[in-house]
């Protein structure tokens, strides 16, 4: 009875990180900060997300239910490889392009 | 003209929409689809004549091999298209390109390289494990093959397209594509010589130590593998012909 709860509970956690992430892209003001939501937001809650699903896994310990979450935490592992590194070469490239950072003073000239 | 188009794309989406009412329901057990004695065949025989637990591949690389035979070949030919269209050799009529400085620095990138280096040879292996296990779960020489040529794929992104090209050259891309169709064609032909029809695998068990149904069972891995081949070096060979505008140097 607790595995499913504590299940539940990681996977609603991961959906907030996901929705922050989502708003983080919609309202945050330049390149950098939008990548810096998408990239955080992501990789944290598809790292939550599939945690609650292998522990969902495990309400049944047979040695095939912990093999399947042993493989999503291995898609996980994963995840958390890839996710921040294309974030970084996403940014870099937007760097060496020259694209200009936002500024607070940028705020005021246009209100 | 717009109109017309208009017309007709909505005449064509009508008549669609009208003739789906007479398709049989998704996975009702009497459509012609599901009571015809061949799919029971399948669903029933599969087992007993090839050994494959996934009926899907059974299908795939046995019972229709013909088909898939030709889907390789189909795959081929695209990526001599691609290469016939766009390789330009030598540097006679190059159009200048839009971008003649490659967007990355020269230099590497210290992540980026180490978060590569660290994922092609797990890509590798899990493409291996892919083409190797579409016998028993979801897999086999297409989607293996993808995920092979993905990994050269992502070293010419992560690095230039020079390093990708140290591990696999063109030519021996190209030797590589021809090399999954003969394998694929060659293993139909060896059946006929043994005296039974094109890509008719159980004969193969005079020259395999098995019997007629586990002959079966691995000329299906026989043919993903020269698949695998094929597909493995058109993907990589397509990603280079369009990223470095046909001449093979920088790409993007």
């Amino acid at each position: 009875m607790i595995i499913p709860i504590i299940s539940a509970v990681l996977i609603a956690l991961g959906l907030l990180f996901f929705i922050g992430g989502a708003v983080g892209i919609l309202r945050f003001p330049d390149f950098y900060t939008r990548m810096h939501a998408a990239g955080k937001g992501d990789t944290m809650s598809m790292f939550t997300i599939l945690l609650g699903l292998a522990v969902y896994q495990l309400q049944d310990p047979t040695p095939a239910h912990i093999l399947v979450a042993l493989k999503i935490l291995l898609i996980a592992l994963f995840i958390m490889m890839t996710s921040p590194t294309s974030t970084h070469a996403l940014i870099k490239a937007g760097f060496m392009e020259g694209i200009k950072m936002w500024r607070r003073k940028d705020r005021k000239e246009k209100s | 003209m717009k109109a017309l188009g208009f017309i007709a794309v909505l005449g064509t989406g009508l008549l669609l929409l009208a003739a789906s009412r007479d398709f049989p329901n998704w996975g009702d057990p009497d459509s012609p689809a599901s009571s015809y004695r061949l799919s029971r065949h399948f669903i029933t025989e599969t087992i007993n004549e090839t050994a494959v637990p996934n009926m899907v591949t059974a299908v795939l690389a046995d019972y229709r091999g013909y088909d898939t035979l030709f889907e390789a070949v189909v795959i081929f030919t695209a990526g001599i298209a691609v290469i016939g269209i766009l390789r330009r050799y030598g540097s006679r009529n190059s159009i200048p390109s839009a971008r003649e400085t490659p967007l990355t620095p020269k230099k590497p990138d210290l992540i980026v390289e180490s978060t590569v280096r660290l994922l092609i040879p797990i890509i590798q292996i899990f493409a291996l494990y892919v083409i190797a296990h579409g016998h028993h779960s979801p897999g086999g020489g297409f989607q293996g093959g993808v995920i092979f040529g993905a990994s050269f794929i992502l070293l010419a992104l992560a690095r230039d397209l020079k390093a990708a090209q140290n591990w696999v050259a063109e030519k021996r891309t190209l030797i590589l594509a021809c090399c999954g169709i003969l394998i694929y064609a060659g293993i139909g032909v060896l059946c006929q010589f043994l005296g039974d029809n094109f890509l008719d695998y159980q004969i193969l068990h005079r020259i395999l130590p098995t019997d007629p149904v586990m002959a079966r069972y691995h000329s299906i891995l026989v043919v993903e593998i020269g698949v695998a081949f094929t597909v493995t070096a058109i993907m990589f060979s397509i990603y280079s012909n369009l990223s470095s505008n046909g001449k093979m140097k920088e790409g993007i």
